[in-house]
C-alpha cells in the first residue's frame, strides 16, 4: 500500500525522531511513503484563527496534491489529522465552497476532488493492519506501565472522525498492550494537553498540561504514549515550565507510540531515536526480557527428547 | 320510498337505510335568501329562473331561511309531491348546514347522501358585497356544478358492523392495569396481555412514589390482586401479541404465550427451589445488582404468584443436565414439557398500554456509567433504597459497600439529547427530588446535591416536594452535569459542572453519583401499524382533541407507551382510554363510513398504489390477488382515488365524473378569468368559509370544488381545467407537515405538483396559473390573499394555444334517463361504473385529444 | 468586507447559535475554563443569542480548540466552530494575539508554522530521513493574498505597530 506521507511541520523538524520510527515501521507491513511538496496542514489556531477560508484553501491544496498523485494521505500527527479531515468533511457537504476553492487553486493547476482518504497511523495500526499482526512481529516486549493520550485532534468530533470512542477511548490502549506494555485508566483521560492556547497565553496553556499531569501522576506511570508530535513536546518539554511556573516535580518520559513499536519490533538502531529525548526512560534490556527466555524455554522443551 | 335491500354484505351489518331512486333524474334546487345575508347581495330570484332552466332540475323553490322548521318542511314536501330524488340547498356553507339537511331529506324517506349543497353565502354574498351582478352570477355557476354533481350522486348505504362485546388491553403495568379494571368494571369482558411473568410494570419495582412518597408496592399490590380476582378480565401473562387481523368491533387476535415450565395453580411459592438451583442470573428485578436463580419469582408480590424458569438460564429440566428443582419441589409444580400456547380472541376494541423502558446510560459515557460502580441510575438506586432489594433498603456504594457520605444526582440524563431523546422525560425531575429526600430520610447526614438544568416540578404537589427537599438541605444548583471521572484507589467521583447562576466551574468529589434516567420508548414492532414518533412514542389521532384515540379506529394508547409520564398520569390516561374504549363496545355497534372507496374491479390493474397513499390500512389484496377497500377502516379521504393511475377507485359524492362536471360547468363561459379552486372540508374549505364569516371581500373569479381531504387531487383535475381554458387552477391543502385531518393526504398532494408543473411546462402553461397553497381553517386572510393574487393573474389572458376542450351547453334541457336504474346500491364493493349520460347532446364524455400546440 | 456579508456572517452565527439552551455542558468540559474563567463558551453563545452581538472581549482566543464543547453539546451546537467565527471576526479587526500573527507570517514565508532551522534539517540528515519537497513560496502568497489571509495580517501588524507607540 502507498500513502502519500503527510508528517506535519512539528514532527518534521522538531520530532524528527519520530518521522525515523514511523518510516522504520512501516515496510515491516508493505506500507511505501511517498513525499509531497505539502505545506503546513494548515494549523487551525494560527491560520483557521484568522481566515476560515484561507484554512480551507490550504487544506484542499494538501489533498489536491495527493490526488494529483492518486494517493491516499497518511498523517502522523492528530492536528494535521484533525485539520484535513474537517476540510475534506467542509468540503465535500458544501459544494459552494469546494467551488470556491477550486477557482483559487486552479492558479495553482491543482484541483480538490475529494477522492482521497485522510488515515492516521493510529487508524492504520489500529484498524487496517490490526492488533494480531502487530503481536506477531513482536519480538522484544516492552513491559512497562504507561498512561496513553490518544489526543483531542484524533478523537473528536467523533462524528466526523470516527477513530474511536471520544468519551471512552480504548485503541491506542490495546496497541500498547500488543507490545506488552499495561496501559493504566486515569482520570482526565480525554484532556487537552493545552498546546491550542499557547500563542495566546502560555501560562494558561502551561495550567491546563499541569491539571492533565496532576491526574496522569496519580497512577505513577513509567511513560507518557502519544500520537501527536504537538502532544509530545507539550509534555516533554512542557512539563518542565510548568514546573517552573507552578513547582511541580513532572518528569514524565514521552513516547511516540511508533518509537515503542519499533523497539518491540526489535528493529535495529532505535537507539538514534531514544538519543533525542529529554526525559529518558531506561528500557529493559534485549536479555531481561521475558518473552525471549520464553522462547527459550519453549525451544529447550521442544528440543528435549 | 324506503325499500329494504335484499343484498347484504357478507359480515352480516345491518342495515338502517337504503333508499331506492326513480328511473328518472328529478332534481329539486332550494335557494335560499337568508334573510339578507343571501338575499341583499345575489339575485335569488334570477338564480331560481336559471336552476329552472338546468338539465334534470324538475323543481325549485325560494325560501327565506331555509334551515328553520318550515324552510325543512317544504323540502320535505317537496319530495313528498314532486318525487325529488335528488336534493341541492344553494344556501351557506355545507361545513355549517349539510348534516341538517341531509338529516331533512332522510326524515321525508330520501337517502340522505343525495342532498348536497351550493355555498353561495361564505363563498358569495359575504365575499363579494360590492359587486351584486358579479355575485349573481357566480350564484348561478355554483348552483349549476352542484346540480351537475348532483345528478350522478347514487344512494348509499348506512351501514354498521356488530361489535365484539370485549376488549384487549396489551401491557399490565399501572396503565394497563388501571384500563382493564375499568372495562372490567364498566360489564365488559377484557383479555389483558403482560409480556412478563408477573402484572404491574415499572411501578411494582420503585420503592416509594412521589408526591406522597408513598409505598409504591404497597399502593399497587391490591390493585394487582383485584385485576387477577376480576371475573371479567382474563389475565395472561409471558404473551404478546402474536398477529392482529379484522378491524374496529372485529379484531381477531392471537396471542403466544411463552411456557412458564410451572404450573401456576399448583405453585405455592415456597422457594423451596430456589435453593437447590444452581445457576445465578442477573436479577432483572434488581437491575443486575444482585444474582437470582434460574427458577425465580419477580419479587414477592408477584401476579399471578408463582414462580417461573428462565429456559435460557436453566441448565436442562432433565435429570441428567440438572432437573433439581423437579426432584425439590413438594407440590409437583415444575412442568417441563411446557410448551408455548396460541390463544386466539375476539375483540372489539383494543387498548395499547405498552410502556417505555429506561434510557440506556451506557449512550452517554462521559457520565461513567458502567465503568465506575458508584455511578448508579435512579431505578438501580430505588432497588438500593428498597427493603425488599438487594441490601435490604441500605444505600451502599457498590464498589465498598459503605454508606455514602455525599451524593450528586444528575438531571436530564437520556433526555433534552440529540444522541439519545430530545424531548423531556416528564417524570426525572420529581423522581430526583424524591430520592433526594428519600436518602434524607434515612441519612439526615449524607449531603445531597441535585444539578439540573430546568427543575420541572409542574404536577399538583410537586412544589410543595421541592420546598421540603429546600428544608431537608437539599442543594440545587443550576448546571447540567458535564462529565464523572472516578479516583483510581477510592473510587469516589468528581463531577464537573458548571454552576450557571454564578459562572462558577464546580469540580466536586462525591461519594456517589445518581443518573436520573429519561424514557426510552418501545412502541412500534405491533402487529397493527399505529404510527410512532421517531423516538418510539405510539401517535394520537389529535394531540389536544383526541389524547388517547389513534388513527386505527378502535385502537386507543395511555400510560407511558403514548409519551413519557408518571404513575398519576399514566392513571387518568388509562382511565381516559377505557371511557373512550367503552363508547364503542357500549354501543354495540360500529357504523362504516357511508361514503367509503371503491375499488372498481374491471378498472383496477393491481398496480397496488392505493395500498400505499392509505394511512389506515384500509386497502388489501386477498389471495387470489383482488384489491379490496374495509369500508370499516375507510375514512373517505380519497387519497387512493387521487393517484389511481386507472381512475378505478370510486368515492360516493366525490366522483372523478362529478368533479370533472364540475370543472367543466365552472368553465363553460369564460374559461381565461376563471380560476378553478380546489378547498380541502377540514381546512382550506373552512379557511375560505372564514373569510366569508370575516366579510372579507375579494375579486368574483373563483370557482371552488370541495372535496374531503386534498389528497383527492388528481394531476387529471388540474390537467382538465387548463385544457378548458381555466385562467388559474388552486390546489389547497391541510398545512405540511401534520395537519392533515386524514393523517398524510397533503404530503401525497404535494408530491403530485411537480408532475402538474412538469405538464404544465411542457404545454407552455405559465407557471403563475397553478398554485399549490397550504391554508387552515383559521386562515380566512390567506384564501382572501390568494383569491386576490389570482385574480391578478387571470387578468392576463393564456398566451398557449389550448383549445377549449368541450362546449357545454347548459341551456338546453332535456329530461333525463339514468341509466342504473332502480337498483339500489348495497355495501358491496365490487361495482361497475355507472356512465351516466347527462343528456344525449352532452355525449362528449369520452376524452377529446388535446389541440394540435405549436 | 461589506455590510452585506458583515450581515449574512452575523446571521450565520445566529442560526447556528441558536438552539443553545445554556445547559453548562460546554463550560463545564472547557480545559481553558478550569484554569482561566474568562473563556465561558456558554457565555459566548449567549451573548449572540440574547443580545445579537458578538463577543468584544477578546476571551475566544483562549480557547485550545480543544473541541470537548463541541463534542458534548446535547443540542449540536458547533461550539468550536462559533468561536473560531468570533476570532476571524475578531482577526478582521485587528485584535489577534500577536504570537497567532507571527506563526501566520511564518508559514507565510516558509511554507511552514516555525522556521526551519539548519540544525533540524542536520539532524534529520544524520536519522537518514529524506529532504521533504517544498511548496512553492509564491504559491503559498498566492493563496494567502487569494483568501484574503495578507489582508487581515496587515490589519494587525498595523494594529500590533499603533499599540506600541
Amino acid at each position: 500500500m502507498k500513502y502519500a506521507f503527510f508528517p506535519g511541520c512539528t514532527m518534521a523538524y522538531r520530532l524528527q525522531f519520530a518521522e525515523k520510527s514511523i518510516r522504520m515501521v512501516v515496510p515491516k507491513f508493505d506500507i511505501d511513503l511517498v513525499d509531497l511538496p505539502f505545506t503546513c496542514c494548515p494549523e487551525p489556531n494560527a491560520v483557521r484563527a484568522l481566515s476560515d477560508e484561507t484554512w480551507l484553501t490550504f487544506a484542499a491544496r494538501n489533498i489536491a496534491l495527493a490526488e494529483a498523485e492518486g494517493l491516499n494521505i497518511l498523517t502522523a500527527c492528530a492536528g494535521c489529522h484533525e485539520s484535513l479531515s474537517m476540510a475534506k468533511h467542509e468540503l465535500d457537504r458544501k459544494p459552494e465552497k469546494k467551488n470556491k476553492v477550486n477557482s483559487i487553486l486552479k492558479d495553482l493547476g491543482l484541483e480538490y476532488k475529494g477522492i482521497s482518504t485522510i488515515t492516521h497511523v493510529h487508524q492504520l495500526l489500529f484498524d487496517e493492519i490490526g492488533i494480531e499482526t502487530i503481536s506477531s512481529k513482536v519480538t522484544r516486549p516492552v513491559p512497562i506501565k504507561v498512561v496513553t493520550h490518544t489526543g483531542c485532534h484524533l478523537l473528536r468530533p467523533e462524528r466526523v472522525l470516527h477513530v474511536d470512542n471520544a468519551e471512552v477511548p480504548v485503541k491506542l490502549d490495546l496497541l500498547c498492550e500488543a507490545l506488552g506494555m499495561e496501559p493504566l485508566d486515569y482520570m482526565d483521560k480525554t484532556m487537552c494537553c493545552g498546546a491550542g492556547v499557547r500563542k495566546t497565553n502560555s501560562v494558561t496553556s502551561y495550567a491546563v498540561l499541569r491539571e492533565k499531569m496532576t491526574s496522569m501522576e496519580m497512577v505513577e506511570p513509567d511513560a507518557v504514549v502519544v500520537f501527536c508530535p504537538t502532544c509530545f513536546v507539550t509534555f516533554e518539554s512542557g512539563q518542565k515550565v510548568a514546573n517552573r511556573i507552578f513547582g511541580t516535580d513532572f518528569k514524565f518520559p514521552v513516547f511516540y507510540y511508533t518509537e515503542l513499536l519499533a523497539i518491540a519490533m526489535d528493529i535495529p538502531e532505535t537507539d538514534l531515536l531514544l538519543a533525542e529525548h529529554r526525559v529518558k526512560l531506561d528500557l529493559p534490556k534485549r536479555d531481561e526480557t521475558k518473552k525471549e527466555a520464553e522462547m527459550d524455554m519453549g525451544d529447550s522443551i521442544a528440543s528435549s527428547p | 320510498m324506503t325499500t329494504s335491500d335484499s343484498k347484504g354484505s357478507s359480515a352480516g351489518p345491518s342495515e338502517i337505510e337504503v333508499v331506492s331512486t326513480g328511473p328518472e333524474l328529478r332534481i329539486g334546487v332550494f335557494p335560499c335568501k337568508c334573510g339578507k345575508n343571501i338575499g341583499a347581495v345575489v339575485d335569488i330570484d334570477a338564480v331560481a329562473e336559471y336552476a329552472k332552466t338546468l338539465p334534470g332540475v324538475v323543481h325549485v323553490q325560494v325560501n327565506v331561511y331555509t334551515c328553520a322548521d318550515p324552510g325543512q318542511r317544504e323540502i320535505q314536501e317537496a319530495i313528498a309531491e314532486h318525487g325529488l330524488n335528488r336534493i341541492v340547498v344553494a344556501s351557506c356553507s355545507p361545513t355549517m348546514h349539510e348534516d341538517t339537511f341531509r338529516k331533512t331529506v332522510k326524515a321525508a324517506g330520501l337517502n340522505p347522501y343525495l342532498c348536497i349543497m351550493a355555498n353561495i353565502r361564505e363563498h358569495v354574498s359575504w365575499v363579494h358585497q360590492h359587486n351584486h351582478e358579479a355575485a349573481t352570477q357566480k350564484a348561478k355557476d355554483l348552483v349549476a356544478m352542484a346540480v351537475a354533481k348532483a345528478a350522478t350522486l347514487e344512494a348509499q348505504p348506512e351501514l354498521d358492523v356488530p361489535v365484539t362485546q370485549a376488549a384487549l388491553v396489551v401491557g399490565a403495568g399501572v396503565a394497563g392495569m388501571q384500563a382493564a379494571l375499568d372495562l372490567a368494571e364498566a360489564g365488559f369482558k377484557v383479555h389483558l396481555i403482560e409480556k412478563q411473568p408477573t402484572i404491574g410494570g415499572i411501578m411494582a419495582i420503585l420503592d416509594k412514589v412521589f408526591p406522597q412518597n408513598d409505598c409504591s408496592i404497597c399502593i399497587l399490590g391490591p390493585k394487582m390482586v383485584d385485576v387477577a380476582k376480576h371475573p371479567n378480565i382474563n389475565m395472561i401473562t409471558m404473551a404478546e401479541v402474536e398477529s392482529i387481523s379484522g378491524y374496529v368491533g372485529n379484531f381477531e387476535v392471537r396471542v403466544k404465550q411463552r411456557p412458564r415450565y410451572v404450573n401456576i395453580d399448583a405453585c405455592t411459592s415456597c422457594g423451596d427451589c430456589v435453593e437447590v438451583c444452581p445457576v445465578d442470573v442477573p436479577s432483572r428485578t434488581d437491575q443486575s445488582l444482585t444474582w437470582q436463580k434460574a427458577i425465580q419469582i419477580p419479587f414477592p408480590q408477584a401476579v399471578p404468584s408463582s414462580y417461573f424458569i428462565d429456559p435460557e438460564a436453566c441448565l436442562g429440566m432433565d435429570l441428567i443436565r440438572c432437573g433439581k428443582c423437579i426432584d425439590r419441589c413438594e407440590q409437583e409444580a415444575i412442568v417441563p414439557s411446557d410448551r408455548p400456547k396460541y390463544i386466539d380472541l375476539d375483540v372489539g376494541v383494543i387498548i395499547l398500554a405498552t410502556g417505555f423502558k429506561p434510557a440506556d446510560p451506557s449512550k452517554i459515557p462521559r457520565l461513567g456509567w458502567g465503568r465506575y460502580p458508584n455511578v448508579i441510575t435512579s431505578l438501580e438506586f430505588e432497588r438500593l433504597i428498597n427493603a425488599a432489594g438487594p441490601t435490604e433498603g441500605s444505600l451502599v456504594r457498590p464498589s465498598d459497600l459503605t454508606k455514602p457520605t455525599s451524593v450528586a444526582i444528575a438531571q436530564c440524563v437520556g433526555s433534552r439529547d440529540i444522541n439519545t431523546r430530545s424531548g423531556c422525560s416528564n417524570f426525572c425531575c420529581a423522581e430526583s427530588v424524591k430520592c433526594a429526600l428519600l436518602i434524607k430520610e434515612h441519612y439526615p447526614d449524607t449531603e445531597v446535591s441535585i444539578f439540573y438544568q430546568d427543575l420541572r416540578m409542574h404536577g399538583k404537589y410537586f412544589e410543595d416536594q421541592y420546598q421540603k427537599a429546600r428544608e431537608e438541605g437539599v442543594k440545587f444548583i443550576r448546571g447540567r452535569v458535564g462529565e464523572i471521572q472516578q479516583y483510581p484507589k477510592t473510587k469516589n467521583l468528581r463531577v464537573s459542572v458548571e454552576d450557571t447562576t454564578h459562572n462558577k466551574l464546580l469540580m466536586e468529589d462525591f461519594d456517589m453519583v445518581i443518573l436520573s434516567m429519561g424514557a426510552e420508548g418501545i412502541a412500534g414492532n405491533f402487529p397493527l401499524p399505529i404510527s410512532c414518533t421517531h423516538d418510539s412514542f405510539y401517535i394520537e389521532s389529535h394531540p389536544k382533541l383526541r389524547p388517547v384515540d389513534t388513527s386505527s379506529a378502535g385502537v386507543f394508547i395511555c400510560g407511558g407507551a403514548e409519551s413519557p409520564k408518571d404513575i398519576r398520569d399514566s392513571v387518568i390516561q388509562a382511565s381516559a382510554a377505557a371511557g373512550r374504549a367503552a363508547i364503542i363496545l357500549q354501543k354495540g355497534r360500529y357504523p362504516i363510513e357511508a361514503l367509503s372507496a371503491k375499488i372498481l374491479q374491471d378498472l383496477c390493474s393491481r398496480c397496488g398504489t392505493c395500498v400505499q397513499r392509505c394511512p389506515y390500512g384500509a386497502i388489501s389484496q386477498d389471495g387470489t390477488g383482488k384489491f379490496t377497500v374495509m369500508g370499516a377502516l375507510c375514512q373517505a379521504c380519497g387519497t387512493c382515488a387521487g393517484d389511481c393511475p386507472q381512475d378505478a377507485i370510486y368515492m360516493p359524492n366525490f366522483t372523478s365524473e362529478q368533479i370533472e362536471s364540475q370543472i367543466d360547468i365552472a368553465l363553460q363561459e369564460d374559461p381565461g378569468n376563471k380560476i378553478v379552486a380546489f378547498a380541502c372540508a377540514f381546512c382550506s374549505y373552512r379557511g375560505s368559509d372564514l373569510a366569508g364569516v370575516s366579510r372579507m371581500q375579494y375579486p368574483t373569479n373563483a370557482r371552488v370544488i370541495r372535496a374531503m381531504c386534498s389528497g383527492r387531487y388528481s394531476t387529471k383535475f388540474a390537467q382538465r381545467a387548463f385544457e378548458i381554458g381555466a385562467g388559474a387552477v388552486l390546489y389547497s391543502g391541510c398545512h405540511l407537515p401534520a395537519d392533515c385531518h386524514f393523517q398524510t393526504g397533503n404530503h401525497w398532494m404535494a408530491k403530485r405538483e411537480p408532475r402538474i408543473r412538469g405538464w404544465m411546462k411542457r404545454n407552455g402553461i405559465e407557471d403563475e396559473r397553478f398554485r399549490v397553497e397550504w391554508v387552515s381553517a383559521g386562515e380566512g386572510k390567506k384564501w382572501q390573499t390568494i383569491m386576490t393574487e389570482l385574480s391578478e393573474v387571470v387578468k392576463t389572458p393564456r398566451k398557449d394555444i389550448v383549445k377549449p376542450k368541450r362546449a357545454i351547453d347548459s341551456k338546453s334541457k332535456k329530461s333525463v334517463k339514468t341509466k342504473t336504474g332502480s337498483k339500489p346500491k348495497s355495501g358491496s364493493e365490487k361495482k361497475q361504473k355507472p356512465k351516466k349520460k347527462v343528456s344525449s347532446s352532452k355525449s362528449e364524455a369520452g376524452k377529446k385529444k388535446p389541440a394540435k400546440r405549436k | 468586507m461589506g455590510d452585506n456579508t458583515q450581515d449574512q456572517l452575523l446571521k450565520d452565527l445566529k442560526e447556528r447559535a441558536r438552539p443553545c439552551f445554556q445547559c453548562g455542558i460546554c463550560t463545564s468540559s472547557c480545559p481553558v475554563f478550569r484554569v482561566a474563567p474568562e473563556l465561558n463558551p456558554r457565555l459566548s453563545v449567549d451573548s449572540i443569542i440574547t443580545r445579537g452581538v458578538v463577543p468584544r472581549e477578546g476571551n475566544e482566543w483562549l480557547c485550545a480548540y480543544c473541541l470537548m464543547c463541541d463534542q458534548r453539546c446535547p443540542m449540536g451546537v458547533s461550539l468550536a466552530e462559533i468561536l473560531m467565527e468570533i476570532k476571524n471576526i475578531s482577526a478582521r479587526e485587528g485584535k489577534a494575539p500577536p504570537d497567532v500573527i507571527e506563526a501566520a507570517l511564518s508559514l507565510m514565508q516558509d511554507g511552514c508554522l516555525s522556521p526551519i532551522s539548519s540544525r533540524s534539517e542536520k539532524i534529520r540528515t544524520e536519522l537518514g530521513l529524506p529532504d521533504l519537497p517544498k511548496a512553492e513560496p509564491a504559491d503559498v502568497l498566492k493563496l494567502f493574498k487569494a483568501t484574503g489571509a495578507l489582508e487581515v495580517l496587515e490589519t494587525n501588524k498595523a494594529a500590533q505597530e499603533e499599540a506600541s507607540e
